[in-house]
């Protein structure tokens, strides 16, 4: 699948890649929100974004917001430090909020497989 | 396609981590001398709001990091520093309180320093991997089959090795701790999916369980409610008394650890206007179903048998035939005969809508087409087709599929490997002595063995073969592209570790071989050949003294 990372941090945003490409995809990092939404408004086809929740000006959740104001309804999954499930419950059309911890690349291939059911 | 459920660090990822870590701990000096500039800024007046802001996110965003590239204790350090300019932030709105300002600052610049110094003592930040006392189970590439995940089970009871050996029969790769402390230290560095233990760790698995989501299940020696309740208040989630059979066992960490996702529903799109099949389709697909669209209705029968739709959703009105003729002609094929068709026409006449509905459709769109009327329509429809072709084709029993849904496998997948050139293998299992397990056991025994061998079964071999219940205590399996030859060594490799198994009944243990026979295309030509080739080596097997797996060209060479 092709991915869209979204995160102000590089390291994490690396991080995040890393963990997807070693699942066999192919992950596009934007370090903001305004370049997330530039990015797909520009056409290339992207299966999910996964975006950080605590970046300046954009965050996380309004980044989704503005997606599904535009009628963009590629799934979405939402990456915090803080507890992901107050975030969840914010936002409950969050296709999956998941924690920034060491077990990143368990949750998130598991998101993705919960997704994504048949490409697994 | 093989699904696996490995779930360790693949080289790769770990090598990438290990310089994502290196050049993160190169850079943090940099970003702590920014944020320590930023503080030096704080003056109690305006401006000092957005410089909290910069310190909250930078604190912030080291404490999401660091823990992502698993530098736990500096994510920890970050986190007290978040939390401390959020105080901060609170503190500024009333400006007033300038000490405690000041204090909190003093104590921010602190951590600040702290975290400076676990940069410096950090110099290899990979965990080293703890080392059980001892590792069970299917290393990959050494034999086939699927690892179910990775358990870790702490008992110092010698039985432990014996249920870590159960466990590893059915795929699961089982790491023994005999020690609670080790035990921990593997669980926080490596998470498994999911971890047995006995009834004194629970204080351990209560703690464990906030920082690693997965499931604890406990052997306990006794069942008092005292006990029981415990295990729950700590989130455990499963209860065993001891002793533990590996089957009950097994059931429960299936259920635990594999996530079984249903094949998304498969949907036909019959429309002469490709706008609104392009359309129908992106709504659906959208919901995770799978879509044909067909609009040249003359390839309807290939596209069928093909595609195997779950639901047909059809035009009313097409050039060359009606929707009406169209679902008469499907009804007459057998095979389809259940098969739900869903009309779409702006057709609002309710007596045109039962005509259609007296040749088999079983529900009608009207245009223009609620997205969410679509997908309710749609997914109720197919749901039901699938719960009863299900029933139809599964032994109720071993959930395995019947005699009649298998054979019809054989000849259809016969036919494929004819046409592609492949090689294909039919097995014939029988368990040995069965009459004997009933007769002595129980009914409730066998069923217990059955049950078994049809799971040992669905585990170890691929997705692609097709495992059917007979009859009575016969299974048969249908492999593609594997030789005679091939087919038996695995199906031994099967039989050892069955044999392997012991079943609890009452007080008595006791254990179970089966014979197996196995015929395989080219070398037989027909249906009836291999059924009848698997047969006779199964009865050659069972001659020979049983326990064992022969190829129908072993017999013809024997004979």
């Amino acid at each position: 699948m092709r991915l869209l990372v979204v995160d102000d941090d590089d390291f994490a945003a690396a991080m995040t890649a890393a963990v997807l490409e070693d699942g066999g995809h192919e992950a596009v990092i934007v370090e903001s929100g305004a370049a997330a939404l530039q990015v797909l408004a520009a056409g290339p086809a992207f299966d999910a974004v996964i975006s950080d929740m605590n970046m300046p000006r954009l965050s996380g959740l309004e980044l989704f917001a503005a997606l599904r104001a535009e009628g963009c309804t590629l799934p979405f999954i939402l990456l915090s430090g803080d507890d992901p499930q107050a975030l969840q419950r914010r936002e409950p059309q969050l296709d999956a909020c998941i924690a920034k911890d060491g077990n990143l690349e368990h949750t998130l291939a598991g998101a993705l497989a919960n997704l994504f059911p048949a490409r697994n | 396609m093989e699904t696996t459920m490995e779930t360790t660090r693949s080289a790769t990822l770990q090598d990438k981590v290990r310089q994502l870590q290196r050049a993160y701990l190169a850079k943090l000096p940099q970003s702590l001398a920014q944020a320590r500039a930023g503080m030096a800024t704080l003056t109690g007046d305006e401006s000092s709001e957005q410089v909290l802001d910069d310190l909250y996110r930078c604190f912030h965003n080291i404490k999401g990091t660091a823990a992502s590239l698993g530098l736990l204790a500096i994510s920890d350090e970050s986190a007290i520093a978040t939390k401390i300019v959020a105080q901060l932030q609170k503190l500024l709105e009333y400006s007033t309180r300038r000490n405690e300002m000041a204090a909190k600052l003093a104590g921010l610049e602190a951590l600040v320093g702290e975290l400076e110094d676990l940069i410096e003592v950090a110099p290899e930040p990979v965990p080293v991997e703890s080392a059980p006392a001892a590792t069970l189970g299917l290393e990959l590439g050494s034999r086939p089959g699927k690892v179910r995940g990775r358990i870790y089970l702490c008992d110092e009871a010698q039985d432990a090795v014996h249920l870590a050996a159960h466990l590893a029969c059915f795929g699961y790769l089982v790491s023994v701790y005999t020690d609670l402390g080790e035990l921990q230290r593997a669980v926080l560095e490596n998470p498994p999916n999911a971890v047995i233990m006995s009834t004194k760790g629970v204080d351990l698995a209560e703690s464990l369980r906030v920082q690693v989501n997965i499931p604890f299940l406990f052997i306990a020696e006794e069942g008092d409610f005292a006990t029981r309740l415990r295990v729950v208040q700590a989130g455990g989630a499963a209860y065993f008394l001891k002793p533990v059979t590996a089957h009950d066992m097994i059931g429960t960490l299936d259920e635990l650890t594999i996530r079984r996702e249903p094949d998304p529903f498969r949907v036909l799109i019959v429309d002469d206007e490709p706008e609104m099949a392009d359309y129908l389709s992106l709504i659906l697909e959208a919901t995770g179903m799978l879509t044909r669209k067909l609009d040249q209705p003359g390839r309807i029968l290939d596209v069928l048998s093909e595609f195997q739709p779950d639901l047909v959703l059809m035009d009313m009105y097409m050039p060359t035939c009606s929707g009406r003729e169209f679902s008469r002609l499907i009804r007459q094929v057998p095979q389809y005969v259940s098969i739900p068709i869903v009309f779409l026409s702006s057709e609002t006449d309710k007596s045109v809508q039962l005509s259609a509905m007296r040749v088999g459709a079983d529900g009608f769109l009207t245009k223009p087409i609620l997205p969410e009327d679509l997908i309710t329509a749609v997914s109720v429809r197919a749901e039901r087709t699938r719960t009863l072709r299900s029933l139809m084709m599964q032994d109720s029993l071993t959930g395995l599929l019947n005699h009649t849904t298998l054979a019809q496998f054989l000849e259809a997948t016969l036919a494929a490997s004819r046409r592609q050139g492949g090689k294909l293998c039919f097995v014939m299992l029988d368990l040995d002595h069965f009459k004997h397990v009933n007769d002595n056991f129980g009914h409730p025994a066998g069923d217990q063995v059955l049950v078994a061998l049809a799971r040992l079964l669905k585990q170890r071999l691929r997705n692609s073969d097709m495992i059917g219940r007979y009859g009575g205590e016969e299974f048969a399996i249908i492999m593609q592209d594997v030789s005679e030859d091939e087919a038996a060594e695995i199906m031994r490799q099967i039989l050892q570790d069955f044999a392997a198994l012991s079943f609890q009944a009452g007080k008595t243990a006791f254990s179970c071989t089966f014979s197996g026979g196995v015929a395989g295309f080219p070398v037989m030509e027909s249906t009836e050949h291999l059924v009848l080739g698997a047969d006779q080596a199964l009865y050659a097997a069972k001659r020979a003294g049983r326990n064992q797996v022969l190829t129908a060209s072993q017999c013809k060479g024997g004979q």
